[in-house]
């Protein structure tokens, strides 16, 4: 095998390959052959790197040097610099926000510095579509362990132990579902990996797939034998093309090795997986619906018990974890419960993948011990709000989760304590809202999206979404009444305590907690007509400030709906009758003359 | 022998029923829209919902739909308990709002005790009741007992729900004449708003 | 072809060396200094020289790697060879022939060639 000098790992995610990654690999095969270095220095295609945010990236081995924000212009120079003469380019590299140096050790970056890699161990660190990299990183040793060192229940115990809990967002423990599984019985049984993802702004179950497709594989594998299954499902978005791809090559692979088919590793052991592909309904996420979407039926949810363990795929035991939950088998089972339950806290044990998004300055995907708190997240490892903005709240669990406020930002990464404050883990969406978000237009944007994926198989889930979101979009629209308010606290209670699956019982949660943290903004829509965050569209005017406009006729010119008159020189005026409030004039304006008004 | 509680009263009973067959044969009637002893249950409508708690945990009470639930080992069930009834008020008050026409709805709200005078409403029924623009001009309610009818009855699954959400609706397949019913007239007779009407065709 | 558990290990090793350049991890690391200067007075005659050596030796847990300009351009050709919790040590005016001494003695037997050798310690102060 041939020996590299140095190896390029660049980010081939889905967020760097949309910013056009693979045209800056063709670059760099290009320039380092015209050095002639395509014998010294390797280009690898990694998975996502989870720094999306600053994209197209590259990590330099060894050295951990970071280079960010690519551009296919940048390379020549750069091959020329840094790989043929050694002085590594400081214009490309990562600028901490408060510094003057660029930083180049990937170490030394905040946004990597406090994380935990456990399911994302090997993320950046080995091409996805190649085994041997991947076993050369300890991969199917702890398959080997399993099949060859334990019995079923010494593995179900270990998992037990480990603390480890569901991190699609139940957050059951996974030993005991298995243990479920196991006891069930049944000559025929299942095990399904969802990876369904689909709540807005969280991606770590696509990164993970596509980063390392051989640890969902392995811990799928160790979970069969563990419940007695000889068949799995991947049950994978269908917007996730990258993903799919890769699974497939992986499945591919493994097959070609004996890690997957009849008398894995000479042990009888008899495994394979086939894939699935989503077609888009977010209440695939719920096991049962998954389960009758893999059956051919309609994705919607049934009544529990019986639980899948019972009665799953065709009415046999099967167990489903989500991507993540399987990412971490492998490392408990070479490592042991004790080190893995010493990760966390009492009662959340292990790491978490959060997506980091919304208004802060490094978006893309973390993976923090649990008992971080959130404040550490945003602020040291996300950099703090974009644009030097007032810090307002950040939504956790996406759709089915609550906002937190500043008060609470100390509060610990767990299942228990986020459910104490109203919130979830759940799989793990985080994103971050400063002074321009209005918090109800935020309860009312994710119940569009709850009431949007509503199955509509049972009552409140259907119809009490609906009437929420017609309450809340008169109220941002100014058309609020007092006792809007008492309705929203009642349904949301009530649809809480009785729809059939977790969709609709979450989904009033953003409500929960906006009025619960945020009422205050609530009142001024209500009482007021006024838009404190001023973002409600019927609720603001935009106007021009005589003393600060220049008549430079900039806004006019750019307005689409030509709402603004003036001489040039001349004070500026917008016509409020035919102003659109699409905020151009005030996002061009070089003199900060354009307010909003509420 | 499956020992359990329903409303303060001790039963022990030999087989494992629903919720709903045991409460029946104590003359406790549960009131129910999507559920037919002779389908499949579904557990939609949400209408059945009863409390359930357990001795090992009799604080941790939750609702569960009594035509799917099966009576268990230590159970203590409520049918008519206040948060009961209250959850019942609100399911039915959503129906009624999505059809106002449907006489039968009005006939089940006086049974179980939802008011349509609007004093004495919560601030949700009255809502629903007055305020709450309709999208939906059906008096099909999505109970889909007509779609289990078909399919388990003459087995012909000649009709199924299509879309999604409150854009859910029961169709027959794109939409076209279903060449597969027979005309048995099943989905009408198990309808509970009678909103399946069968005609002749020449 | 159906692996057995020992065969995960050869393909590790097979790897190793990769997955070690990656994660920084290694006994041993060579730097070959490739400034303009360096490569001016053969550094890169030099990195090939280690690379042949490295090659020839089988190890996989050294690592190879390559930098800039060390400051001192007259001294060039010049290497620094990390040994795993030991300072590093500089070498200067380095031939094909120093590095094959400085491979065998050093990098194989950490004892530190004291006639090619500049000075222990890193350039950089804190």
């Amino acid at each position: 095998m041939q020996e590299y000098r140095m190896h390029l790992m660049l980010c081939a995610g889905t967020g760097c390959v949309s910013n056009r990654a693979f045209d800056i690999e063709k670059a760099f095969n290009r320039e380092l052959e015209k050095h002639n270095l395509q014998d010294e220095i390797q280009v690898v295609d990694t998975g996502c790197q989870g720094f999306c945010e600053r994209g197209p990236i590259m990590i330099v081995q060894p050295g951990d040097i970071f280079y960010e924000m690519l551009e296919e212009k940048d390379i020549p120079y750069l091959v020329e610099e840094h790989f043929l003469k050694g002085r590594p380019v400081e214009k490309h590299m990562y600028v901490p926000k408060e510094g003057d140096d660029p930083i180049p050790k990937l170490s030394d970056i905040g946004f990597f510095k406090k994380q935990k890699l456990i399911a994302l161990a090997n993320r950046g660190l080995i091409d996805p579509e190649n085994i041997d990299e991947y076993i050369g990183r300890e991969g199917y040793s702890a398959l080997a362990k399993a099949l060859t060192e334990m019995t079923p229940e010494e593995i179900i115990k270990e998992v037990k132990d480990s603390g480890l809990r569901g991190r699609g967002g139940g957050g059951f423990s996974t030993g005991m579902k298995w243990g479920f599984a196991k006891n069930s019985p049944g000559d025929e049984k299942y095990i399904i990996c969802n990876a369904d993802e689909g709540d807005p702004g969280a991606f770590m179950d696509r990164s993970i797939v596509e980063s390392d497709p051989h640890v969902i594989l392995e811990g799928m594998a160790i979970g069969a034998y563990a419940i007695g299954a000889s068949h799995g499902f991947i049950y994978v978005r269908g917007e996730y093309p990258l993903a799919v791809e890769r699974i497939y090559k992986a499945i591919k692979d493994a097959r070609t090795y004996g890690l997957l088919g009849d008398d894995i590793f000479g042990t009888g052991f008899e495994f394979d997986v086939s894939v699935n592909r989503g077609a888009g309904a977010f209440v695939c996420g719920e096991e049962t619906s998954l389960i009758a979407s893999l059956e051919g039926n309609m994705p919607e949810p049934r009544v529990r018990p019986p639980y899948p363990a019972v009665a799953g795929y065709m009415g046999k035991p099967t167990n489903i974890n989500n991507v993540e939950t399987w990412a971490n088998i492998r490392h408990i089972i070479n490592r042991g419960a004790t080190w893995y339950s010493s990760i966390g806290t009492e009662t959340s044990k292990g790491t978490k993948v959060f997506s980091l998004v919304g208004k802060v300055n490094n978006t893309g995907l973390v993976e923090v011990p649990m008992g971080i708190s959130v404040r550490d997240i945003i602020f040291d490892i996300g950099g703090g709000v974009m644009n030097g903005k007032k810090f307002k709240a950040v939504q956790t669990g996406g759709p089915s989760g609550g906002c937190i406020p500043e008060s609470l930002l100390d509060t610990p990464v767990g299942y228990d304590t986020f459910a104490k404050i109203g919130s979830i883990v759940g799989s793990g969406g985080m994103i971050v809202m400063d002074e321009d978000n209005c918090m109800v237009e935020v309860a009312r944007y994710f119940l569009a999206f709850t009431q949007q994926e509503s199955c509509g198989k049972c009552t409140p889930c259907r119809e009490g979404t609906r009437h929420m979101l017609d309450i809340l979009t008169r109220i941002t629209e100014g058309k609020g009444k007092e006792e809007d308010i008492d309705i929203l606290l009642e349904m949301s209670e009530l649809i809480g305590s009785t729809s059939l699956c977790a969709l609709g019982a979450t989904a009033p949660n953003p409500v929960l907690t906006t009025l619960k943290y945020f009422r205050d903004e609530y009142d001024a829509h209500i009482k007021e007509g006024r838009c404190p965050a001023k973002e409600c569209k019927s609720l603001i005017q935009y106007t021009i400030l005589a003393d600060k406009c220049t008549g430079c006729t900039l806004c006019a010119r750019d307005c689409p709906v030509d709402a603004i008159s003036g001489e040039r020189k001349g004070i500026h005026i917008i016509d409020p009758e035919v102003c659109v409030k699409c905020g151009i004039c005030k996002a061009v304006c070089n003199f900060d003359a354009v307010r909003i008004e509420s | 022998m499956i020992k359990y509680t329903l409303n303060g009263k001790i039963i022990e009973k030999g087989n494992e029923t629903t919720i709903l067959e045991s409460a029946s044969k104590q003359g406790i009637k549960i009131p129910t829209l999507c559920n037919n002893e002779h389908l499949t249950p579904f557990g939609g409508c949400r209408l059945c919902l009863v409390d359930v708690a357990t001795t090992r945990n009799p604080d941790m009470k939750k609702l569960m739909p009594a035509c799917t639930a099966k009576i268990g080992e230590g159970q203590i069930i409520e049918t008519h308990s206040s948060k009961v009834i209250q959850a019942r008020r609100f399911i039915l008050s959503m129906l009624i709002s999505r059809s106002p026409k449907a006489s039968e709805l009005r006939v089940l709200a006086k049974e179980i005790g939802l008011p349509e005078d609007s004093e004495e409403q919560t601030p949700a029924e009255k809502y629903l009741f007055n305020d709450a623009p309709s999208i939906v001009d059906t008096n099909c309610i999505l109970c889909g007992l007509c779609v289990r009818a078909c399919a388990e009855i003459p087995m012909r699954d000649a009709i199924s729900f299509s879309a999604r959400g409150m854009e859910r609706t029961v169709k027959t397949p794109f939409e076209k004449y279903a060449e597969t019913c027979i005309g048995c007239g099943s989905c009408a007779y198990v309808c509970p708003t009678n909103t399946i009407t069968i005609e002749e065709v020449v | 072809m159906n692996l057995k558990p020992e065969d995960l290990k050869k393909i590790s090793e097979k790897m190793e060396a990769s997955t070690n350049l990656r994660s920084g991890a290694g006994r041993a690391k060579i730097t070959v200094h490739m400034g303009t200067c360096g490569i001016a007075t053969g550094a890169r005659d030099i990195m090939k020289a280690f690379l042949d050596e490295l090659e020839a030796s089988g190890q996989k847990d050294i690592l190879f790697t390559t930098t800039g300009c060390a400051g001192l351009c007259s001294h060039e050709p010049m290497a620094t060879i990390e040994i795993q919790g030991e300072s590093p040590v500089k070498y200067v005016h380095l031939t094909k022939e120093k590095v094959k001494t400085i491979f065998k003695e050093h990098v194989m037997n950490g004892k530190i060639v004291e006639e090619s050798a500049l000075g222990r310690g890193s350039e950089r102060v804190g």
